[in-house]
């Protein structure tokens, strides 16, 4: 461990990687608070950017600015009452209401403050467990291989937000494109239409370009924008009775976090809810919340940043992705020439070692950002929507045609633009449908694989108690949650009752 | 009326996907589902993927036909009543935003900047990758968000030159230079 503490350090740490952090956590904060961009979509726009810069270096950087959109988000979702980010809505209850008392200063700070213990605790963790969890997946073969797989899609979708089919509908939409082009161990080219460009498949840089960039600002452009709330330096300053009331929700919301983010797919949304919805039942302070409580802003912001770490346990010793930019690191990876999962931690230690040390030295680098220059950065949000979603339009498009040169990448980002305008406007979820884009050529390989394991049978997959466990615990996330729900439903129901009959 | 839009917008994109799924269904049958040698053969993804968009596709097409209230999202179950009453009622679309502009209004402009991307990408084989997106940025601003003239080609500048010194230049990216020999 401390070996590779080492490695990491040295790897992080040399001039080059610290640049390449700073600007990746920097336009994070940037990308984070521009309404229409989020983390998925900013590390989608800039992959193109970093082809030629050594891969883990362009790792330090796109997962810079994962993290560094989580902080962003929150800037206007506590100015604007607008997330930059899903993981910022809950923030919007209580960091909105405390700009409106003047207070929005205090709201940033501390989410800031939580934000970076939230991150190094996390660290830590991830730190600890995910090496453990990639000596285990080692000993993982095709038909265990196949089980993750079939587990991280269900998660996705059971924690995606909505319902649970149209989820699933999305995810075998994403295997489905994912089928274009010759795949590998076939011969025959499938669903091209002679399409030359069609051969090597679809992309899924243009795709997630256009799914979260373009959908997003066209999406953007129909719902209209809010006014800012100006905040100055001076209220910046966060009071010790505010720091002593957010301590505990810092720490519960850490926790919340990290439990949640390394659930393959569950994500820091969810976290950042669940954070919100216990505070509000174990606070002292209860009856604030909504109203302006400290510790609405506190939990979330903590709770998204743990997720947002944790999520990188499963992307890192699985190859399965934890959310949707984790997705799309997940789809970096692959571009620079790695395989992500637990080979990752033997074949290229200083690169997964040297990522992990570089979050530390980002997370610092975003509370001597944040803490001082919120306001700076508030100011952002007076360029005119405008002028700026071209700018973002332009973008897209000249990163799009960069990664292949070529006019069918600018074609497939306009036609995924529509269709992820379609699909946000229509409320299904985005995250299952890039999920099965991107392991659905590995999802093929395990399943071509399994059957020659079997010999034809797929029924050798219930053969491995690994693999059957994973499948278990498959099918609890995709019915349990609705089970439970229901139960919980009737349970209210039937209390309701007898207090009315008493 | 929106919501009934919606809901009309929602079943044809559903019955739209529930026919690709179908034709990749047909399609994969026809690159084979099984080897000779009882393996799965190029089709067997295909017709398993696309024969579930099928089924889920038209599972959602009954629901959304059936449905009369709007979907809870599940998120807001983990909040109690009020906070995700709060919640909803500030993620309401306002009718009115920033700029005065009516949901009618704003309905417009998503249309125009449509068009206008479908004509630049269309325009960038002609006049060039530059020259087409300046284009597109300037209209933009100037007719869809009524900018002033100036000030907008100056933003179309600036974001050209730094685009053409990180992609053309530094990157050495051959953008397209249309029939005219342009950017």
């Amino acid at each position: 461990m401390i070996d590779n503490l080492i490695l990491g350090f040295q790897t992080a740490l040399t001039f080059e990687n610290i640049v390449w952090c700073f600007i990746g956590v920097l336009m994070g904060t940037i990308i984070g608070l521009m309404p229409g961009l989020g983390s998925t979509t900013g590390v989608a726009i800039l992959i193109p950017l970093t082809l030629t810069l050594e891969p883990v270096t362009a790792l330090i950087m796109l997962a810079g600015i994962y993290y560094g959109a989580q902080y962003g988000g929150t800037i206007t979702s506590v100015l604007i009452s607008t997330p930059g980010e899903a993981a910022s809505v809950v923030t919007t209850l209580d960091g909105y209401q405390m700009a409106r008392k003047g207070r929005a200063g205090s709201a940033l700070a501390i989410s800031a403050i939580g934000s970076f213990v939230a991150a190094i605790i996390s660290l830590a963790l991830l730190m600890a467990l995910a090496p453990p969890l990639a000596d285990l997946a080692l000993n993982f073969g095709p038909v265990e291989n196949l089980a993750i797989m079939i587990l991280g899609l269900v998660i996705v979708v059971s924690f995606a937000g909505g319902s649970l089919k149209r989820g699933l509908m999305m995810a075998s939409l994403g295997l489905l494109i994912s089928t274009v082009g010759v795949a590998t161990g076939f011969s025959q080219a499938r669903f091209t239409f002679g399409n030359v460009d069609m051969l090597g498949g679809i992309p899924f840089v243009e795709v997630m370009i256009g799914l979260f960039a373009v959908g997003e600002v066209l999406y953007q452009i129909r719902i209209g924008a809010a006014a800012p709330i100006r905040t100055r330096f001076k209220d910046m300053v966060i009071t010790k009775s505010e720091l002593k009331r957010s301590a505990a929700p810092i720490f519960r919301g850490s926790g919340i976090g990290f439990l949640l983010g390394i659930l393959p797919g569950a994500g820091s949304t969810l976290a950042s809810f669940m954070a919100y919805g216990i505070e509000k039942r174990v606070s002292k302070n209860r009856g604030e919340f909504g109203r302006g409580a400290i510790e609405g802003v506190a939990a979330p912001e903590a709770a998204n940043n743990a997720a947002a770490n944790a999520n990188f346990v499963p992307t890192l010793a699985l190859g399965i992705p934890g959310g949707g930019t984790t997705a799309v690191l997940l789809g970096a990876f692959t571009i620079y020439g790695l395989q992500p999962g637990p080979l990752l931690f033997e074949t290229q230690p200083a690169l997964v070692w040297g990522l992990l040390v570089s979050f530390f030295i980002g997370n610092v680098l975003l509370l001597v950002l944040n803490l001082p220059l919120a306001p700076v950065f508030a100011q952002m949000l007076r360029i005119p929507y405008g002028y700026l979603y071209p700018i973002i339009l332009l973008t897209s498009f000249i990163g799009a045609y960069s990664v292949s040169n070529n006019m069918f990448s600018v074609v497939l980002v306009l036609i995924f633009g529509l269709i992820g305008y379609v699909m946000k406007e229509l409320d299904l979820p985005v995250a299952p449908l890039v999920l099965g884009l991107v392991l659905g050529p590995l999802f093929e390989k395990a399943l071509v694989q399994t059957s020659a394991l079997g010999q034809g049978s797929f029924s050798i997959i219930l053969e491995s108690p690994i693999s059957v466990v994973i499948l278990i615990a498959a099918v609890f996330f995709a019915f349990g949650p609705a089970l439970l729900g229901r139960v919980a439903k009737r349970l209210t129901a039937k209390k309701a009752e007898e207090a009315l009959t008493k | 009326m929106e919501s009934v839009r919606l809901k009309v917008a929602g079943i044809a994109f559903t019955a739209v996907l529930a026919a690709v799924g179908i034709a990749a269904v047909i399609g994969g049958l026809m690159y084979g589902v099984f080897a000779e040698d009882g393996l799965i053969g190029p089709g067997f993804l295909p017709v398993m993927s696309g024969g579930l968009v099928a089924l889920f596709a038209i599972s959602d097409i009954i629901s959304r036909l059936l449905a009369r209230k709007h979907p809870v999202d599940e998120r807001e179950l983990l909040l109690d009543d009020e906070s995700a009453a709060e919640l909803e009622a500030e993620a309401k679309v306002p009718d009115i935003d920033i700029f005065g502009r009516s949901q009618k209004q704003r309905n417009k402009q998503l249309i125009a900047v449509i068009g206008i991307l479908i004509a630049t990408v269309a325009l960038v084989e002609v006049l060039g990758f530059i020259l087409a997106f300046g284009i597109m940025l300037v209209v933009t601003a100037v007719l869809v968000e009524r900018r002033k003239l100036l000030p907008s080609i100056l933003v179309a500048v600036i974001a050209l030159g730094v685009a053409y010194l990180v992609f053309g230049v530094l990157l050495r990216v051959p953008l397209p230079q249309g029939l005219f020999g342009m950017f």
